[in-house]
C-alpha cells in the first residue's frame, strides 16, 4: 500500500501532495460539513458516537488486522481510560488541577497505555488463540472487579461528570453538544492520521510481517513478542483516548462501558468494516453505530440481525465491506465497472427476496413470542398489516426464503463469470508479470 | 579464524536421538556444504544452529562469541542469517517490502514507531539493490504470493541476505528446480555470498561440488567426514555411506 | 465449620463434574479440530432450555435422553453449513465464526422464551432430601447430578482408553495433523465431534437446568470460565481439563461459602482496616465478592509462570 504510493510519487509534485494528502483534505472537510447537514439533535449525537468508535476500532485493528493478534478484551482500555478521564474531568471541577477539558482524552490515553504496558507484558507473550483467551480472560477479570472496586468504577450506576464545570478555554464551554462534536470531530481526526502513519513506521510494517509469518519476521532480527507488546501498548493507548473521548460526551462511565459486550462490539465494527484495510474499521463504526441507533428503533430483535450480519460477514466476507469494495478497484482502474452492474442488478431480486423472507420471518416470530402476549397478534411489516398467528405469513416469509435461495443459485455462477470477465484484464496482466 | 563453531552439538526428539555429537568448524569467507542422506539431520542442524530448536547438549559459537540457548532474532542480530528448506517469505507483502523487512533491523531502525519508511532512503536504496541483485526488481511492487517458485526462492535468498549477515546458511536453496534454473541459482548464491560465510545443506551434487570449498558428510547425526570437495570425492568412507550412491542418481537424472 | 466444608466440598466437586462434562466436549473440538467453540456454552443452555420445553412437553426423564440428542444435531448441523464454510478461511474466522454464533443463540433464546429466568423444576421424582447433616439438608437432585456426571466421565474414561475409536482420539489429541491421514472422511468425522461435543454440553444444561438458573445470560456467565478451565488445565490436555474442573468448580464454592474480607483478617490481628484511597474498597471485599474473579487470577498467573497450562504440552 505505502510502496505503491511511493512509486507513483515521482510525477507532479503538486499531483503528489493532492495524492497523498487529498483524502485526508476531504476526511476533515466532511467531518467539518456533517453536522450542518445534518443539524438535529439526534444525528448530531449519533455522530459523535460515530467519532468515539472511529477512533476505538481503529486502534483495536492495529491488534486484529495488523498485528493478528485477536483480543476479546480491548474494552478494558477503553473503559479505564473513560473512568480516569471521569475522574479528572471531576478533579478539574473541584478545582484541584488546571487543565483544559479538550486535553482530557490524553489522561484516558496515558491510562490505557499504562494498562496496556501492564496486560500486554503478561498477555503478549502468547499469540494465536492462546493469547485471545488471555485477553477474554483479563477483560473478565477487569469487568467483575469493576463491580467490586466502587470507589473508583461506581458500581452499577457508574460515576457521572459535569464537562462544562471546567476551565473555559477562548470562551468556549462544551455545553451545547456542537461544540463536542467538534472536539471529538477534531481527536479523531488526529487519531486517524497518527494510526495511519502508525501503519507507514518500521514497526508498523514489521506488525504486517509479524502477523503473516511470525517465524520469519524472528529470523530478520525481530522478536515477535516485543513487536506485539509495543504495538498492544499503542493499540491500548488508543483505546484509552476513545474511552476519554466517551467520557466527555456521555459524562458518564459504567461497568457496561469496561464489559466484554462493548468488547465484542469493537471486535464486530472492525470486523465488518474489513479487518484488512485502514479504512476498514471506519466503515464498520459508522455502519455499526447507525444499525444500533437505527436498527434498534425500527425493531426489537436489532441485537438477532446484528449478530446474523457478522456471520454472514464471516461466512461469506472475510475481508468485510472494505475487501467487497476494494474487489471492485481492479474493475473500476480498467473501467468495466459499469460492465457488471446489469448482473448485479438480477442478482438484486433474489437477495431482496430473501431477505424480505427473513425480515418477515423474524419479525412475525418476535411479534408472536414477545409482544402478542400485551399487544395482541396484529402487526404490520412493510407497511402490511397482519395477524402473527395465522399460518400465511410464515408461509409467505418460507416461500419468499426458499425462492431467494433458489434464484440466488441459479444466478450466482453467471454473476461470478461476469465478474470474471469484467476483471479477466487483471488475470492476464499477472500472467504476463509472471513471465 | 573461525566463524561458526559447533561443540559436540547433541539433540533428541523425546528419547530419539537425531543429532550425536556433531562437532564442526568453518572458517570465515569459507563456502561449506553439508551433505548426507534424507533423515540424517542436516535440517534438524540448521535449525539448531539458527536457534529454532533448543540444543539437548553442546555449544555454538559464532565468531567466537557462545550463542547457545539464544533466540532466533539474537542469533540473527549477532550475524547469522538462514533460509528455509521450504519457502518462508511474507505472501501478503510485495516483494520489495518482504526484502526491506530482512533490512530494517540491521539499519538500526528496531522498533521505531517515528520514522516514514518510505522516507527511510538507505533502507529502501538497500531492498531495491538486492532485488536488483537477484533479479526481481521488476517485480518489486507485487505481492509475494504472486510470485514464480522460483523467483519466490529467489526472494528467500534475498531475504536471508538482506540483513547483511557475515554467516548466512541456505537450506536446500535449488530444491524442486529445474537445471537451467539451477544454473542460475549456482551463480546468484556465488554472486550474493561474496565476501561471506557460506553454510548450506544440498542434494543436489553437481551444486555442492561446484560451490563448496569444504564439505561435510551427516550421516545418522554424525560428521563422517569433513573435508575439501577432491578428498571427500575420493573417501572410501563416504562413497560407502551415502556418495556413490547420491552420485549414481545424480548421474542417472543427467540423462 | 465442618459442615462448611463437607458441603462446600460435595458442591465444589458436583460443580467442577459438570464443568468437566462442558471442558472435554470442548478440549476434543479444540484438539481434533482446532476450533476454540466459543458458542460451547451457548449448547449447554441450549440444553437446558430444550430440557426445560421438553419436561413441559412430555416428562423430564424423556427431555434427559432426548434433548442432548437434539442439541447435538443442532450441533453437527451448525458444523456442516456453518463451520465447514468458514473452514477454508483459517481459524481466527472459525473463532469468530463461533463467537457469532453465541451471540444469536442468546438473542434466538431470549425471543423463545423471554428474558427471564424460566421455571424449570426439579422432577418430583427426585424432589426430595438426600440426607441430612448437623441440620442442613442435601437435596436429591444434586446427589443426582453428581451420579450421571460421574457415570459420563467413567463412560468416557473407557471409550478413550479401551475402544478403537478412544485410540484414534487419543492419537488425535498429541498429533493433531494425523486425523487426516488416517483415510476417514475427515468433514465426516469434524461433523461427529462437533455433534458430539454439543451433545455432552446440552446433557450438562439438561441437569444443571433445574438446579441452577436457567436464563438467557447462563452461556456467557459460564462461558469464559470454561476457557479458564480448558487454558488452565492446557490447550489439548484431556486430564488437565479435568484438574482445572475440579479446582475452578472446588475454588469457586468455597470462595461463596466464606464470608470474610482482607479488612477482617486485619483487624483479627489487630491492625486498623485503612479507609482512604482508591484501593480502600480491597479491604472491605469478601472472599465471597472476590469468587467470581479467582479463575480469572488463576489464568493470568498460571499463564505467567507456566504458559503452557497445567498439563498442556502445545506452545499454541
Amino acid at each position: 500500500m505505502s510502496d505503491a504510493t511511493m512509486t507513483a510519487a515521482r510525477g507532479n509534485p503538486a499531483l503528489d501532495l493532492l495524492r497523498r494528502y487529498g483524502i485526508w483534505v476531504i476526511a476533515a472537510a466532511v467531518m467539518i460539513v456533517l453536522p450542518k447537514i445534518f443539524t438535529s439533535g439526534a444525528a448530531l449525537t449519533t455522530m459523535c458516537l460515530m467519532g468515539i468508535m472511529i477512533v476505538f476500532s481503529l486502534a483495536y485493528n492495529m491488534l486484529l488486522g495488523q498485528t493478528g493478534m485477536l483480543s476479546f478484551g480491548h474494552a478494558v482500555y477503553y473503559g479505564l481510560g473513560g473512568f480516569l478521564a471521569v475522574h479528572a474531568m471531576n478533579t478539574i471541577a473541584a478545582g484541584k488541577l488546571a487543565i483544559p477539558l479538550p486535553v482530557v482524552p490524553l489522561a484516558g490515553g496515558a491510562m490505557g497505555l499504562i494498562f496496556g504496558f501492564i496486560f500486554g507484558a503478561v498477555s503478549t507473550r502468547r499469540a494465536g488463540t492462546v493469547f485471545a483467551m488471555i485477553s477474554l480472560g483479563l477483560g473478565e477479570l477487569i469487568a467483575s472487579l469493576s463491580l467490586i472496586l466502587r470507589g473508583f468504577f461506581g458500581g452499577e450506576e457508574g460515576i457521572t461528570a459535569n464537562r462544562t464545570k471546567m476551565l473555559t478555554l477562548w470562551g468556549v464551554r462544551f455545553g451545547p453538544q456542537i461544540e463536542v462534536y467538534y472536539l471529538i470531530a477534531a481527536w479523531c481526526f488526529a487519531c486517524m492520521i497518527a494510526m495511519y502513519a502508525f501503519t507507514c513506521t518500521p514497526l508498523g510494517r514489521m506488525c504486517n510481517a509479524v502477523r503473516d509469518n511470525p517465524e520469519r519476521a524472528e529470523f530478520v532480527g525481530y522478536s515477535t513478542q516485543m513487536v506485539r507488546f509495543i504495538t498492544f501498548c499503542i493499540s491500548g493507548f488508543f483505546a484509552g483516548v476513545a474511552g476519554g473521548l466517551a467520557a466527555i460526551n456521555f459524562e458518564l462511565m459504567n461497568a457496561v462501558n469496561i464489559s466484554g459486550a462493548q468488547s465484542g462490539v469493537v471486535l464486530l465494527m472492525a470486523y465488518i468494516g474489513g479487518i484488512g484495510h485502514f479504512v476498514g474499521p471506519i466503515l464498520g463504526a459508522v455502519l455499526v453505530v447507525l444499525l444500533q441507533v437505527f436498527l434498534s428503533d425500527l425493531t426489537g430483535a436489532w441485537m438477532l440481525y446484528f449478530g446474523l450480519i457478522f456471520i454472514t460477514m464471516v461466512m461469506f466476507a472475510p475481508g468485510g465491506m472494505a475487501g467487497l469494495i476494494m474487489l471492485h478497484l481492479p474493475l473500476w482502474r480498467r473501467g468495466t465497472l459499469l460492465q457488471i452492474v446489469p448482473s448485479y442488478a438480477v442478482m438484486l431480486v433474489p437477495v431482496l427476496m430473501g431477505l424480505a423472507g427473513l425480515v418477515t420471518l423474524i419479525e412475525t416470530s418476535h411479534h408472536q413470542l414477545v409482544k402478542a402476549a400485551t399487544d395482541g397478534p396484529a402487526m404490520k411489516l412493510f407497511g402490511i398489516a397482519y395477524n402473527s398467528n395465522s399460518l400465511l405469513p410464515w408461509i409467505v416469509a418460507l416461500a419468499l426464503m426458499g425462492g431467494g435461495l433458489y434464484l440466488g443459485k441459479l444466478w450466482g455462477p453467471r454473476m461470478a463469470d461476469a465478474y470474471s470477465d469484467a476483471a479477466h484484464g487483471q488475470d492476464s496482466n499477472k500472467r504476463e508479470a509472471g513471465k | 579464524m573461525t566463524a561458526l563453531g559447533l561443540h559436540d552439538v547433541h539433540k533428541s526428539f523425546g528419547i530419539t536421538p537425531i543429532i550425536r555429537g556433531v562437532s564442526l568448524e568453518v572458517g570465515k569467507g569459507e563456502r561449506h556444504a553439508i551433505i548426507g542422506p534424507n533423515g540424517a539431520g542436516k535440517s534438524t542442524l540448521f535449525h539448531l544452529i539458527s536457534g529454532r530448536f533448543p540444543l539437548t547438549e553442546g555449544s555454538i559459537r559464532l565468531n567466537g562469541e557462545d550463542i547457545t540457548g539464544l533466540k532466533p532474532y539474537q542469533i540473527n542480530r549477532r550475524g547469522l542469517s538462514r533460509s528455509f528448506q521450504v519457502t518462508n517469505i511474507f505472501p501478503k507483502m510485495t516483494v520489495f517490502e518482504n526484502v526491506r523487512c530482512g533490512v530494517l533491523w540491521h539499519l538500526g531502525y528496531r522498533y521505531s514507531f517515528w520514522h516514514n519508511t518510505r522516507k527511510l532512503k538507505d533502507a529502501n536504496d538497500r531492498a531495491m539493490a538486492i532485488l536488483q541483485q537477484i533479479g526481481l526488481a521488476d517485480r518489486a511492487q507485487l505481492p509475494a504470493s504472486f510470485l514464480t517458485y522460483a523467483e519466490q526462492r529467489a526472494l528467500e535468498i534475498g531475504i536471508t541476505i538482506a540483513g547483511g549477515a557475515e554467516v548466512v546458511m541456505l537450506d536446500e536453496p535449488t530444491a524442486g528446480m529445474s537445471r537451467s534454473e539451477t544454473a542460475h541459482f549456482v551463480s546468484l548464491i556465488r554472486k550474493v555470498t561474496e565476501g561471506r560465510t557460506l553454510v548450506m545443506v544440498e542434494h543436489d551434487m553437481g551444486v555442492v561440488f561446484d560451490l563448496a570449498d569444504r564439505i561435510s558428510v551427516l550421516v545418522y547425526g554424525q560428521i563422517i567426514a569433513s573435508d575439501t570437495p577432491a578428498n571427500i570425492r575420493n573417501s572410501k568412507a563416504v562413497q560407502e555411506a551415502y556418495l556413490g550412491q547420491a552420485l549414481e542418481s545424480h548421474g542417472e537424472a543427467e540423462h | 465449620m465442618l459442615e462448611l466444608v463437607i458441603f462446600s466440598t460435595l458442591n465444589g466437586v458436583l460443580y467442577g463434574m459438570l464443568l468437566f462434562l462442558l471442558a472435554s466436549g470442548l478440549t476434543l473440538i479444540f484438539s481434533m479440530m482446532g476450533v476454540l467453540n466459543f458458542a460451547h456454552a451457548s449448547f449447554y443452555m441450549l440444553g437446558a432450555y430444550f430440557g426445560f420445553q421438553l419436561s413441559q412437553w412430555l416428562d423430564f426423564w424423556v427431555a434427559l435422553f432426548v434433548a442432548p440428542v437434539c442439541v447435538g444435531l443442532v450441533g453437527a448441523a451448525v458444523e456442516r453449513w456453518g463451520l465447514r464454510t468458514v473452514h477454508k478461511w483459517g481459524h481466527v474466522p472459525e473463532l469468530l465464526f463461533t463467537f457469532g454464533l453465541a451471540f444469536v443463540v442468546e438473542e434466538l433464546v431470549q425471543m423463545v422464551w423471554g428474558k427471564l429466568p424460566v421455571d424449570y423444576r426439579v422432577p418430583a421424582l427426585l424432589d426430595f432430601h438426600a440426607f441430612e447433616l448437623f441440620g442442613t439438608t442435601y437435596p436429591a437432585f444434586r446427589m443426582f447430578m453428581l451420579l450421571i456426571s460421574v457415570a459420563i466421565f467413567l463412560v468416557l474414561l473407557m471409550i478413550l482408553t479401551r475402544s478403537r475409536i478412544g485410540l484414534i482420539i487419543q492419537a488425535a489429541l498429541t498429533h493433531p495433523n494425523m486425523v487426516a491421514m488416517l483415510g476417514h472422511n475427515v468433514p465426516k468425522v469434524f461433523m461427529m465431534v462437533f455433534g458430539f461435543g454439543s451433545g455432552l454440553a446440552g446433557l450438562a444444561g439438561v441437569i444443571a437446568g433445574p438446579a441452577l438458573v436457567t436464563q438467557p445470560s447462563m452461556a456467557h456467565v459460564l462461558g469464559p470460565i470454561l476457557f479458564v478451565v480448558v487454558v488452565f488445565g492446557g490447550l489439548g490436555s484431556l486430564p488437565g481439563a479435568f484438574i482445572a474442573s475440579l479446582l475452578i468448580g472446588l475454588i469457586q464454592t468455597f470462595a461463596i461459602a466464606i464470608n470474610y474480607s482482607l479488612g477482617d483478617a486485619l483487624s483479627a490481628i489487630g491492625m486498623a482496616r485503612p479507609m482512604q484511597g482508591v484501593l480502600s474498597d480491597l479491604w472491605q471485599v469478601t472472599v465471597a465478592q472476590v469468587g467470581p474473579v479467582v479463575p480469572y487470577l488463576m489464568l493470568v498467573l498460571i499463564l505467567i509462570f507456566r504458559p503452557t497450562g497445567l498439563m498442556g504440552t502445545r506452545e499454541n
